[in-house]
């Protein structure tokens, strides 16, 4: 009870306020915008994050994403144009409705259900963190490095099309996090006696390479492609969703569920809920003819779904430090520069921290319904930023934010690097996600590997001794021989559909 | 530029080879059988695996009448190709010039030459880039106290 009040303490703040506020709008306008996703958001407010105390830090990434989010659906109604991959999944329905003058309906029930679906995230979030924590407190390297390889195997598994190219990604990421001193002997590996490189590949500049100026290099080639606003007057966005959720409560409920559990998937995250929430909502339907004229059903499903995810998603994150999602893969990286190191002990040593993050997320969440408003109120307005002048700028921004992790030219190095590397992975339908879940996971999984490697003295069977680990094995194990059952039976091993943006939520 | 998946496949063999043979000139530790190129070898060798999967179905598709290399549409357009280079050839000069010539004329030059090649009117150009400069430079610099370079402009700062 105690944590609980000095947690409320440390978020109803002037300074953590102000610091919601600002990374509210930062989130709004980036998720309205056709080209910037919420992982870019994220990552671009890292290196201003860096400077403040862990709960500003966190609360900044909590409000940006779950705004960020919401606002993809904006343009997806007006341009045809999803803000964010996550949006993507609802696009042509949303301008369906739109052009069938339903415009503030369609844009109402967006802004509830993200907000309703955000909601139920964090409520599942508050309930199931500290519980799992419990029993997280008790595993040991074993249990840890099936965990890790879980994760990663998920990775694969959710977010690719193509598992081999998956795989592929998620093992290059490992390789790179094997630059620099290896967490068992301390030996300098691939340094090529640089000294810059003995502390790793810096991940900050890395995501947002990969995120970032990929993104970036990608939109340079088509600058002067900006979508024409469907000329509309928005009236009262509200009115009419109170009749929706009468109708379709229980698609919010079904969208919401689907959400937590996808986002908690490590590797999957809002992009995918929504896709599959979609789906789900037109298999169930009782009227499927309906979808793709603009009907509002399917639409309640995967608006909450996307939102409910970000929520999910924190779950493995703040539990065993396994990202649930590329924004959380982010976040990782910053808990540990905080000195929160993620883990079930940070709920016994840090329990305000957590509770910080929980009562931002209910704040965000709050928070959207009227800075929705205004951003629906002003959406023409913000569309009609050029793009010609929007990413220079962004291109600066990416080159301070990543010299500032380093403070040294290095950070820029990186990012350029793997930029480069990622923008051609992309194209050539390597997914970056898996990637970036390596290079997160990598220290962690190579450390278990090698202290359970040296306790069970190199026997495979000691990995399975532990009853916990050994389930975590035989499910990991499964999986992969699902996936190598499905390649040679040549059947597509995903659920994630193909037109899904490779870029990720 | 989509490379037949063969390519890619040899590129990462290469790449695994390489990585294993540099494990070799690890050290080993008395008494202690799993050292730090352990973890490295079992990589390459999963993507060693992966690589030849990849040769295998890049073969197949190049045998079905596949190109070797597919270049996007844009790659024909100049202006578009000019884009995606300026932009590389402006972080590369901010790599290497910062340092001696400062954050605040690369950062000028960088968004003014960005600005001017999208087709900004130069009026426009001019003043925005001089506002985000300083913004940039204020809000990191200033108020996040980033020690970015300031180069040829030190002794005016």
């Amino acid at each position: 009870m105690d944590a609980l009040l000095t947690a409320f303490g440390l978020v109803f703040h002037f300074k953590v306020i102000w610091v919601i506020a600002a990374s509210a709008a930062f989130g709004m306008f980036v998720g309205a915008m056709p080209g910037l996703t919420a992982t870019m958001a994220t990552a671009l407010l890292v290196p201003v994050t860096f400077f403040m105390d862990p709960v500003p830090a966190l609360g900044a990434i909590v409000t940006a994403t779950a705004m960020a989010i919401f606002a993809g659906d904006i343009p997806a109604a007006l341009l045809r144009i999803p803000g964010t991959p996550a949006s993507a999944a609802y696009t042509d329905e949303s301008y369906a409705m739109a052009k069938k003058g339903m415009i503030d309906l369609s844009l109402g029930t967006n802004l509830i259900f993200s907000f309703m679906g955000g909601l139920v995230g964090v409520a599942i979030l508050i309930l199931c963190a500290p519980a799992l924590a419990e029993v997280a407190i008790n595993f040991s390297s074993f249990e840890y490095f099936w965990l890790a390889l879980l994760g990663l195997t998920c990775a694969v598994f959710m977010t690719s099309e193509d598992p081999l190219k998956g795989i592929t990604s998620l093992i290059f990421g490992l390789l790179i996090n094997c630059i620099g001193i290896d967490p068992t002997a301390g030996y300098p590996r691939f340094t090529f006696g640089s000294v810059e490189l003995l502390q790793g590949v810096s991940f900050i500049p890395a995501m947002i390479g990969m995120f970032a100026l990929s993104e970036l290099l990608r939109g340079a080639v088509s600058v002067d492609q900006q979508g024409a606003v469907l000329v509309q007057k928005i009236g009262n966005i509200f009115h009419g969703v109170g009749g929706v959720f009468r109708k379709y409560w229980l698609n919010f409920l079904r969208g919401s569920a689907l959400g937590v559990a996808i986002g908690a998937l490590p590797g999957a995250g809002a992009d995918i809920a929504a896709w599959i929430s979609f789906a789900v909502s037109k298999r169930f339907s009782k009227t499927p003819e309906k979808f793709g004229t603009g009907h509002i059903e399917g639409i309640v499903d995967a608006t909450s779904a996307n939102n409910a995810a970000l929520g999910g998603a924190w779950i493995p994150a703040l539990v065993f430090g396994i990202p649930g999602d590329s924004i959380t893969a982010i976040v990782i990286g910053v808990l540990y520069m905080k000195g929160m190191n993620p883990g079930p002990t940070v709920f016994l040593q840090n329990p305000q921290f957590i509770y910080a993050v929980f009562i931002i997320f209910v704040l965000a969440n709050i928070f959207m319904v009227p800075l929705g408003w205004i951003a629906i109120k002003s959406a023409k307005q913000i569309l009609r930023v050029p793009r010609n002048l929007l990413l220079p700028i962004i291109l600066m921004f990416c080159m301070v934010g990543a010299y500032a992790m380093t403070n040294s030219i290095y950070g820029i190095i990186v990012m350029l690097t793997l930029g480069v590397v990622g923008w051609l992975m992309e194209e050539n339908g390597f997914p970056i996600a898996p990637a970036i879940l390596g290079l997160v996971l990598g220290e962690m999984l190579e450390q278990n590997f090698m202290t359970s490697m040296i306790k069970a003295d190199g026997s495979p069977l000691g990995f399975f001794e532990r009853p916990i680990a050994a389930v975590l094995g035989v499910i990991t194990l499964l999986i992969w021989a699902m996936m190598i059952w499905r390649a040679i039976t040549g059947r597509r091993a995903t659920i994630a559909p193909s037109e899904a943006d490779p870029a990720g939520a | 530029m989509r490379a037949n998946d063969a390519i890619n496949g040899l590129i990462l063999i290469l790449l695994s080879v390489a990585m294993i043979a540099l494990t070799t000139t690890f050290p080993a530790f008395v008494g202690q059988d799993y050292g730090p190129a352990l973890f490295p070898r079992v990589l390459g060798a999963i993507l060693i695996i992966c690589g030849g999967l990849l040769i295998w179905r890049g073969v197949a598709l190049r045998r079905a009448g596949g190109a070797l290399v597919t270049m996007a549409p844009w790659t024909r357009e100049p202006w578009r190709v000019g884009s995606f280079f300026l932009m590389l050839a402006l972080l590369l000069a901010y790599i290497v010039f910062s340092e001696t010539v400062g954050f605040i004329p690369m950062a000028f030059l960088t968004l003014g030459l960005l600005f001017l090649w999208f087709g900004v009117r130069p009026l426009t150009a001019l003043v925005t880039t001089v506002v985000a400069t300083l913004a940039i430079y204020w809000f990191f610099a200033s108020l996040l106290r980033v020690p970015l370079p300031r180069g040829l402009l030190d002794s005016v700062l």
